[in-house]
């Protein structure tokens, strides 16, 4: 096991990981920006260290800082969180050559897996259908505008890099893929410094169900049942839950297996998810896989009470798994709610400020991870979430009744947030029939979805 | 407020040795390892623990760090109120003293050993300045975390201008530069060669020129080269 662990992250999920590395009984150092002193995971920690200005390219984007952090502070290995660093092929291979150890899959897996597209046939050879898309990378205009009457129309403009819905269009003509074409590459040059593009097949209606698996270094790989994230504001997830509602028992069992079976024998290594989307016909299409930890880990952790940050370290630092997939039990059903600084009634737009009250809620089944504390003021140089509320009851009803119930005793004071989405979800029909597709908020529309909760 | 850089050193050896003559019989290298000592606690410690003391409401402060006590108290008529420039004082002594910020080595040794009295008024340097204007001072910081590196060349006195670099942190293995935020003369640095520095932290201590204050030119310029560079006013 590591001796000192540094947590190149911020927000809930550097809380996170600090709360893992107690469990563990490892030290660690959280790194934090000029921006973030002030933040909880300061706080807490035993051991903290400025590594730049708040802009994230001088501080948590730049591999030097975090890697001189971890090496100052006598740190043996860096947990790099979700986002920013934490999928960098690159990242990861110098902080191995400085004698370090990178938290989630070795560099040269990272690579294996740095493509989406490649991982889409990496992963079709090893029996996994994927969507229909483009063959390699988009080369020029007219390469995807040959790629796209192939695939056929709509389609979904991607960045090989990166995540969040950055970079990505649904476009349904070729006059839409050609002036959408450009502002992707520049999105995705901005967002993830490369701007490589490759299509897919757009299912207009269906679910984002994605499988959480962790592999150790010995090949033994186990699957820790999957998450639907179907509830998603242009491509952003909003709200995750487990089970799914989309799938039988036996079909999300045979694709938890068939996923474990196609990573473990493409040689992934660590925990990861993979994304499907499944069809109105309960067809499974591989999309990507995300080798980190995820935001949304915590529902699977109450489903099955297993500890994913822990067990991303342990197997990161050469441990054996220390269990099989006899020993995964899922029990229940489990509600994330993301709680984010956005003004729902002005295009989610992000919002800073410093948070006036702040109340979490309790009672049985209720965890909330955040980082606010009454007076904390939320930077606007970062992502807006503020926290996430997880709910946990033994069926799908009742975890709606008891996140319905948490969700009114949250009180966040002092900034607007996106509670009343969450709430109006709740209300939903097709949200409480199970029926959410990824599209339904923005056909809807976020201001009529929340003006129908309100009648109701 | 207190002014002590660039000046202090010889002060301080004297000021103990006349104050100690009376004292018991100490080896030199014991002697040496206390002024050492002293000063480094001068230098690192003491300047920042005046500023938070002057920023903060209260009327006493005291660290301890290894061996030494640092205690640091405003006077009663000060401690409540807000003017605190003039006729400030600033004692280090070792046991006892009161009044003032007192050091004392420690293990017992303070009250009656070999350190019996190593005292003197800070507020001697530049008699009257203190009660002039308020401190002219800024502060070299660190442009990333690694390791910091003084240039070995520039002494406490230095001239240095604006731009000019006077120290490096290594970031794996590659220097960043420690620039001079002002031009001035170089004063007190807050942290030990080859120590470990984080982004923005405070480096080397500048104070400024201008005014009446206690410049201490000659000791050589940093910089570009170009000797003899007046100070800025």
């Amino acid at each position: 096991m590591f001796q000192k662990i540094l947590i190149a992250n911020r927000g809930e999920i550097a809380l996170r990981i600090l709360r893992a590395c107690r469990t563990l009984g490892v030290e660690a150092v959280v790194a934090y920006s000029e921006a973030d002193r002030e933040s909880l995971a300061v706080q807490l920690a035993d051991e903290a260290i400025c590594i730049g200005p708040a802009d994230a390219k001088r501080s948590y984007l730049s591999a030097p800082a975090v890697i001189s952090a971890a090496i100052v502070t006598g740190c043996d290995a860096i947990h790099p969180g979700y986002g920013f660093l934490s999928e960098d092929e690159g990242f990861a291979e110098v902080v191995r050559a400085h004698g370090l150890t990178f938290i989630g899959p070795p560099p040269q897996i990272l690579e294996r897996f740095a493509s989406k597209e490649g991982t889409r046939r990496l992963l079709a050879d090893h029996g996994l259908a994927t969507i229909p898309g483009s063959n390699g990378m988009l080369r020029d205009e007219l390469h995807a505008l040959e790629e796209a009457d192939r695939i056929g129309y709509p389609v979904l403009i991607k960045p090989s890099a990166g995540g969040g819905g950055k970079g990505m269009r649904m476009v349904r003509t070729a006059r839409e893929l050609e002036s959408a074409l450009r502002v992707c590459r520049s999105e995705a040059k901005a967002a993830f410094g490369d701007d490589s593009l490759y299509l897919e097949k757009w299912l207009d209606e269906n679910r984002h169900v994605e499988i959480q698996v962790a592999v150790d270094r010995y090949g033994h790989g186990v699957h820790f049942g999957e998450r639907d994230c179907s509830v998603q504001r242009r491509h952003q997830k909003i709200l995750e839950e487990a089970p799914t509602p989309a799938l039988s028992e036996a079909a999300r069992t045979a694709l938890c297996e068939r996923a474990v079976r196609a990573v473990v024998a493409a040689g992934y290594e660590n925990v990861g998810t993979l994304e499907f989307l499944v069809d109105r016909d309960g067809t499974a299409f591989f999309i990507e896989i995300n080798c980190r930890i995820q935001v949304e880990h915590p529902v699977t952790e109450m489903l099955t009470g297993i500890d994913l940050v822990a067990t991303q370290i342990r197997i990161a630092a050469g441990e054996p798994l220390g269990f099989g997939q006899g020993d995964v039990v899922a029990r229940g059903h489990a509600i994330e709610f993301r709680i984010n600084a956005e003004d729902p009634d002005h295009e989610f737009r992000p919002q800073s400020g410093q948070i006036a009250r702040y109340v979490a809620p309790g009672g049985p089944g209720v965890r909330m991870d955040s980082h606010v504390y009454p007076g904390y003021e939320v930077p606007s140089f970062y992502d807006s979430l503020l926290g996430k509320l997880i709910v946990w009851a033994p069926d799908r009803a009742g975890a709606i009744a008891r996140g319905a119930a948490a969700l009114d005793e949250l009180v966040l004071e002092g900034l607007i947030t996106n509670l009343p989405i969450h709430r109006a979800l709740l209300k939903n029909e097709a949200f409480l029939e199970g029926r959410m597709t990824t599209n339904l908020l923005d056909r809807v529309g976020s201001a009529a979805f929340l003006a129908a909760a309100n009648r109701s | 407020m207190v002014r002590h850089d660039g000046q202090r050193a010889g002060d301080s050896q004297r000021a103990g040795d006349s104050q100690r003559a009376g004292g018991a019989r100490r080896s030199d290298a014991a002697r040496l390892a206390d002024h050492a000592e002293i000063d480094r606690l001068a230098e690192d410690l003491l300047p920042a623990l005046i500023a938070k003391l002057g920023a903060s409401g209260l009327g006493e402060l005291e660290v301890r760090e290894d061996d030494w006590t640092i205690r640091l108290r405003r006077p009663a008529d000060e401690a409540s109120g807000g003017g605190r420039k003039a006729g400030e004082r600033a004692t280090w002594s070792a046991g006892g003293g009161s009044g003032g910020p007192t050091v004392n080595p420690g293990s017992g040794s303070a009250s009656g050993g070999h350190g019996a009295s190593v005292a003197r008024s800070l507020a001697a340097v530049g008699p009257g300045r203190a009660a002039e204007e308020p401190p002219h001072r800024a502060v070299a910081t660190s442009p990333a975390v690694g390791v910091f590196h003084p240039r070995p060349e520039l002494r406490a006195g230095a001239r240095v201008r604006a731009g000019d670099r006077i120290a490096s942190v290594d970031v794996l293995g590659i220097p960043q530069d420690v620039v001079a935020p002002v031009d001035g003369v170089l004063g007190a640095s807050l942290v030990e060669a080859g120590e470990p520095v984080e982004y923005g932290q405070e480096l080397v201590r500048i104070e400024l020129l201008g005014g009446s204050g206690p410049a201490a030119p000659g000791h050589g310029t940093a910089g570009h080269g170009t000797p003899g560079h007046g100070p800025a006013s």
